[in-house]
């Protein structure tokens, strides 16, 4: 399953579900962003079961990104029981995405 | 378990140098499969617009580039996998790579990984990047239009930044620590007489001053000792490159620099494997080098895999 766009409601309302979210703050402009794009849609193949996995385009959620104090893109930032467990700001390859994410859950 | 799945060729690295090997190797009717830890490109994917690559006539962007040579590999039968290297066996037939999706096997091995930027070491240089630390001006540049901007270093890459922002910054301030550019020729003339570019000679930044981000650098005076502090709302580092190599250490010989000791063959001191592209020793260092060094890998493998030298 591919990565999911969301807003600001949409996020909202997701993290208060029972999966894990994972969101990828990204914008369009951002070099760092696109060049984990590809082994973010890799993530959201293999852990669709487990989690939700999400994008947030910080052009057009501003708002959102400033809540979440997102100052550097792109940030990954995985959410469990309707909070923020762990961030990881601009992750060098997919096993460090891996890794990541193995240990958010394990909070 | 069946016999051992041995691929012809591995192609560690999925730039320019390693996908273009891939393309010639899957040409060549061998069973090619290329490792790449993040996305195809390496550091070419973070450029924005590349005008040096021929039949480009408009430009076009690292990533499209770096993509396009992967579905073009990928069109003639390579295979790719999303997977970060951990330790490998050159020695041994098969070759042995094992990385985070698993152990895989080759009879050649193409080590195409690159270099990334040097660092200048400081401690919170790494939480820094990307709010006002800088390591790539044609990438980042654009963020400090009519701003103040540090270049640290003097080679070509710092010169050639230095003359980039120039056009985009308010101000550049070049900091080196000798008294003259590093930089080849060419590139002097106009720098001096850019009216927006200044110099910090015998410097070295011992400092990057921070609130929230980047708000100067502290610097050192290399014969007085001396320290003043510079305002700058951003310091692109250009202190030069380095190849990853640290998993080949063991196993290949390496320049004092840390690149891969092999000539226009792309041949290294192991029998089957080929180092291509910006982590070979080389005198140019840029996307045509690398890919012209992937052509001539799947060469020299196929001379090997066919019993010669």
């Amino acid at each position: 399953m591919a990565a999911i766009n969301m807003n600001k409601e949409q996020l909202q309302q997701m993290i208060q579900g029972d999966k894990p979210v994972l969101v990828d703050f990204w914008a369009p402009w951002c070099g760092y962003c696109r060049r984990i794009a590809p082994a973010y849609e890799k993530i959201a193949e293999e852990y669709g079961d487990r989690l939700v996995v999400a994008k947030v385009n910080i052009d057009e959620e501003a708002q959102l990104a400033e809540a979440e104090g997102v100052e550097v893109i792109p940030t990954l930032i995985l959410y469990k029981n309707g909070a923020a467990a762990d961030f990881v700001v601009n992750p060098g390859s997919k096993a460090a995405m891996d890794q990541f994410i193995q240990e958010a859950l394990e909070k | 378990m069946g016999e051992l799945h041995v691929y012809d060729m591995i192609v560690v690295g999925g730039g320019p140098g390693g996908y273009t090997a891939a393309l010639y190797a899957a040409r060549a009717g061998l069973r090619t499969l290329v490792l790449e830890k993040l996305s195809a490109g390496g550091q070419m994917a973070l450029t924005e617009r590349i005008d040096n690559y021929p039949g480009f006539e408009d430009g076009i962007d690292g990533f499209t580039l770096a993509e396009r040579m992967q579905q073009q590999a990928e069109r003639f039968g390579a295979g790719s996998v999303l997977a970060q290297v951990e330790r490998m066996d050159l020695t041994t037939e098969p070759k042995v790579l094992e990385t985070s999706e698993g152990t895989f096997y080759a009879k050649t091995v193409v080590l195409a990984t690159g270099a990334t930027p040097r660092e200048l070491g400081l401690s919170n240089e790494s939480a820094l990047t990307g709010r006002g630390v800088a390591y790539c001006a044609a990438c980042d540049g654009m963020r400090y239009k009519g701003k103040t901007v540090v270049v640290v270093g003097g080679g070509n890459s710092a010169a050639a930044d230095a003359m980039l922002l120039s056009r985009i910054a308010k101000k550049v301030i070049l900091v080196h620590r000798r008294d003259t550019l590093r930089a080849t020729k060419v590139y002097h003339g106009p720098l001096m007489q850019a009216e927006n570019v200044e110099f910090r000679w015998n410097s070295v930044v011992t400092e990057l001053l921070q609130e929230d981000k980047l708000t100067g650098v502290k610097l050192k005076d290399v014969h007085t000792g001396g320290e003043t502090v510079l305002p700058c709302d951003g310091v692109f580092i250009s202190i030069g490159r380095k190849p990853a190599t640290e998993l080949a250490q063991d196993q290949l010989k390496l320049d004092h620099n840390g690149y891969i000791m092999a000539d226009e063959t792309t041949k290294t001191n192991l029998p089957g494997v080929y180092a291509v592209g910006d982590v070979r020793t080389k005198p140019l260092r840029q996307v045509v080098t690398a890919v012209s060094d992937g052509a001539t890998a799947v060469h020299m493998a196929e001379e090997y895999l066919a019993g010669g030298i």
